[in-house]
């Protein structure tokens, strides 16, 4: 390894780089005007002048043409004849370096080469960047002359190319790891760039590349087909954007298909996998193949054309009974008599059952597919393939199933590398790595109604309207995504939302009393999501509040919806007395076109929420059970067994079990940790829990019923929101402290906590504020004073009327 | 110097050389395979666009004339895949020519300035007149 990564800069391949790269613009400009200048004036020597001595300039002009030629076909990147570095090093980059070269010379060199520019547009790995990390002692470069060989080996390059050596700097960086995490990236990110920068390069020679697909006497021996043109597109010709797909992803669906059209069998292949999986990019890619001279594909089916059947235009053509199989027929007739065409229909399912925007052509079609005669695909989902089996099992007998696998997440950043060459044209936008690794991750989690690569590149797309002058960076993607689903997606970044999440507790007591423990439980969470630092395959924080009623456990969750979320009605909550029974699982997991308040529709539609699940004690065990996923991994699956992401919620459970052993402890004077653990235990033994379903949870919070002092401030919470209320009509209220103890006495009920309170709270006081006012009393600017017996006639007046 | 003067002939008569034959051949390839000559000797005498291809049944008559109109569909259709064939061949035979007096003037251009040097020797005169 050591002698290989020796540089020798007087290598003859150095050499001619270097004579590459010093045979400029100019310099080839200059030799083309010689070789003119030579050949003519030599020849004008001679016809014009009779001097001989012209043939000599004339031949001269052999030169520069071979000068030319050589620096066209070899000096740009000479040959390589060994594994040494300088055998192995670009042309672009060995041309330029010199013969004594620093690291610095090498970012130089890096810098302007097409590599080192697609990184600093891709990756934010500028020159400026390169150069801080790099010394300008020569010895330093054997270091990263190995490295540059050991990347090269991992990337499978053929040449130490500009890519190649910026990621070699890159690793030969001392802080490396924190530059990389700075920059949000990972060690084999960088790898996947040069791929990508490879792979993007191998795409465009291709797509520069004049294609064979059969010449001006292909169609001659097919037949005409005008009704098939009418409503079909022909995908051998209008490939469109998805030129040159490689499809790396699905060639094992592409070659079943040409398997199976190549050989004897039935000539149908079903094309089955969920939306967004690539079922019509494959038709698309088997279309192009089959187009291509230099592809090897049977002889049988080379040339033959894709044309894929527009079914609403099949359908609003034919609106009268039986026309429809009329123009069917005459369409299938064509392309049978044709002998050059393949039919697909997308989205098959259509063609075969009844209901709006479709149509049973059972009748026609299964004859066609059935006799071979006619080459058809057909394209479906999972689901309806399995309604059409139901149906129709003789049509499903019938079809050669292909099953259409989703793609990883390396395949989909390929695929969606491979798009983003028209992608970028179309928007007029470049699109940077950490882009497309973003809308993988966020796709993932909360695009639900399609299948991958479909997902992520859908988000991608969406993004192109959030550029930043002209670049799409991961930031784009999250806000694309926000707009969507309208939450935040990425980690607090702002002062005012860091000040939030530093002052939680504080803002949360703004409208709670008390249970400071709580309180502090749930915000450590927070912080720990909002930061970056949960473990990102779980909900941000599970709890299960356990406690008396009206003593603050839904108020919490309402605080928790309104300070992270935004908004209380950030609150999917569900009454667990109504899952009392088995089968209620299924309406938990109802899917959500037909029950749009089952818990998974409520999720997929805002899955940034606090899950609050009341009274989870009186849930059915096999309710609970379902509910375990969902604690553990964040996820839950629905009818449809699509999984549901609760990774960005906050889950809470509350429960009134053993509240009034909680109001016996207090009464004795034991403080809320002195019996916590007791407690839980008690409630495991009476079979109240099972202990795998507490073992769930972050953390159990006990709360303790309020004391009379904290029902007083839970009285001036009140207040403070009445007054609110009248802010617009300048009026405040004033209540006296005789009063307030007198609403306490009242609105404290010990089976239901402080609950009444606010009933009570807004009978004396609101009742009262509005006699003022309806007797002209009040004016604006007006502090109302209310006394105890006011209250005491408000309260007296109030239960009179009740009764 | 010298040494960049020997790899500019090695390059020449090696690699350059192979590259060029190379060009040419896929420049023949693809008028090959624009005038589809493989395709038009196999279907040489198939129906034209499939016109009165299809299967006819019914009384002699009836099938006598089907078998006329697919006879006559067939001889448009080797007529004008004959034509395309020979115009096709026309152009093949041109483009291979040029294609050898490419490879001759690469092969010689090297020695052009010996060549000039005779010619200045010998005092061959290319004036209008001759």
């Amino acid at each position: 390894m050591d002698n290989v990564a020796k540089f020798n800069p007087l290598s003859v391949r150095a050499a001619k780089a270097r004579l590459g790269v010093a045979i400029s613009k100019p310099i080839i400009l200059l030799l083309t005007v010689l070789t003119i200048g030579l050949l003519f004036g030599g020849l004008a020597m001679v016809v014009m002048a009779d001097i001989y001595a012209g043939w000599l300039v004339a031949s001269l002009c052999a030169a520069p043409i071979m000068i030319l030629e050589w620096h066209r076909g070899e000096l740009k990147q000479p040959k390589s004849n060994g594994v040494s570095v300088d055998e192995v090093l670009a042309g672009n980059i060995l041309g330029k370096i010199g013969k004594n070269p620093t690291p610095k010379d090498l970012v130089r060199a890096v810098s302007a080469s097409r590599g080192g520019v697609f990184f600093a547009n891709r990756f934010g790995i500028t020159s400026g960047f390169l150069d801080n990390i790099t010394t300008d002692k020569p010895a330093d470069l054997e270091k990263i002359w190995q490295s540059a060989l050991a990347v090269r080996e991992k990337s499978g390059s053929e040449f130490i190319s500009g890519a190649v050596l910026l990621v070699a700097i890159v690793d030969c960086a001392e802080d490396r790891d924190s530059l990389l995490a700075h920059m949000k990236l990972e060690n084999q990110d960088l790898i996947l760039g040069i791929k990508w920068y490879e792979h993007t390069r191998h795409l465009i020679e291709k797509i520069k590349r004049p294609r064979r697909t059969g010449g001006i006497a292909r169609d001659f021996a097919f037949g005409y087909i005008p009704t098939l043109k009418k409503f079909g597109q022909n995908l051998s010709e209008n490939t469109g954007g998805n030129a040159h797909v490689e499809l790396e992803a699905h060639s094992e669906e592409l070659d079943m298909l040409i398997d199976t059209f190549g050989s004897g069998g039935r000539q149908n292949v079903a094309l089955v996998g969920p939306t967004g999986i690539g079922k019509t990019t494959i038709v698309r890619a088997f279309a192009e193949r089959l187009m291509d001279a230099e592809q090897k594909v049977p002889s049988n089916l080379k040339f033959r054309q894709v044309y894929m059947l527009d079914s609403s235009a099949l359908i609003s053509s034919a609106p009268g009974r039986g026309e429809l199989e009329g123009l069917m027929n005459r369409v299938l007739s064509e392309a049978y008599s044709a002998r050059n065409i393949i039919i697909c229909l997308d989205n098959a399912q259509v063609f075969f059952e009844e209901g709006v925007g479709s149509v049973d052509l059972s009748n026609i079609l299964l004859p066609i597919i059935e006799g071979g005669g006619l080459r058809i695909i057909l394209t479906m989902d999972e689901q309806r393939y399995l309604q059409i089996s139901q149906q129709n099992s003789s049509l499903v007998n019938a079809l050669n199933r292909v099953n259409v696998a989703p793609a990883d997440r390396e395949q989909t950043m390929t695929i969606m590398q491979d798009m983003l060459l028209f992608t970028e044209y179309q928007h007029k936008v470049t699109y940077m790595y950490h882009a497309l690794a973003e809308a993988y991750r966020l796709s993932e989690r909360y695009i639900h109604e399609l299948e991958m690569p479909g997902r992520a590149f859908k988000l991608l797309e969406s993004s192109a309207s959030h550029d930043n002058g002209g670049l799409v960076t991961g930031n784009s993607v999250q806000q694309a995504i926000e707009k969507t689903i309208g939450v935040k997606v990425g980690v607090a970044s702002g002062e005012e939302e860091r000040d939030t999440l530093m002052n939680m507790e504080d803002k949360i007591h703004e409208r709670m009393i008390n249970q400071t423990r709580a309180v502090q439980v749930v915000s450590d969470a927070l912080r720990r999501a909002r930061s970056g630092v949960r473990n990102e395959n779980r909900p941000i924080g599970t709890f299960l509040f356990l406690g008396p009623t009206g003593v603050g456990k839904t108020e919490l969750s309402k605080a928790l919806g309104e300070v992270y979320f935004g908004g209380e009605d950030r609150m999917i909550r569900l009454d667990m007395n109504q899952y009392v029974m088995p089968e209620d699982v299924s309406r938990l997991i109802a899917d959500g076109a037909k029950d749009p308040n089952s818990l998974t529709a409520q999720a997929m539609k805002q899955p940034f929420s606090v899950l609050l699940l009341d009274e989870i004690e009186k849930a059915h065990p096999q309710v609970l059970t379902t509910l375990l996923q969902l604690l553990d991994e964040g996820v839950m699956r629905d009818v449809n067994n699509r999984e549901i992401s609760f990774r960005d919620a906050i889950v809470i459970c509350t429960s009134n079990a053993g509240a009034d052993r909680i109001r016996e402890y207090i009464q004795r004077g034991y403080k809320l940790k002195d019996f916590e653990k007791q407690f839980i235990d008690e409630l495991i033994s009476s079979n109240q829990f099972k202990p795998e379903f507490l073992n769930r949870f972050d953390e159990i919070v006990v709360f303790r019923p309020l004391n009379k002092e904290e029902l007083l401030q839970v009285v001036d919470l009140i207040l403070a929101g009445v007054n609110k209320t009248m802010q617009s009509q300048k009026i405040s209220v004033n209540v006296a402290d005789d009063a307030k103890s007198f609403l306490v006495d009242k609105g404290y009920d010990p089976r239901l906590g402080a609950r009444p309170m606010r009933r009570v709270v807004q009978r004396a006081v609101e009742n009262t504020i509005a006699k003022q006012m309806l007797g002209g009393k009040v004016n604006p600017g007006t502090v109302i004073e209310i006394t105890l017996d006011q209250v005491k006639t408000a309260l007296n007046d109030g239960e009179e009327a009740s009764d | 110097m010298v040494m960049l003067v020997v790899s500019l002939f090695q390059w020449w008569y090696g690699d350059g050389l192979r590259e060029r034959v190379k060009f040419a051949s896929v420049r023949l390839e693809s008028l090959i395979d624009y005038f589809s000559f493989s395709l038009l000797l196999k279907t040489l005498f198939s129906p034209y666009r499939q016109i009165s291809a299809g299967k006819v049944d019914g009384a002699l008559e009836v099938q006598l004339r089907a078998f006329a109109d697919k006879l006559f569909s067939r001889v448009i259709g080797a007529v004008i895949r004959l034509m395309i064939m020979i115009v096709g061949f026309v152009v093949l035979i041109i483009s291979v020519m040029y294609t050898l007096l490419n490879i001759i003037l690469w092969l010689a251009l090297p020695a052009l300035p010996l060549i000039g040097v005779w010619l200045m020797l010998i005092g061959w005169n290319l004036s209008w007149t001759m």
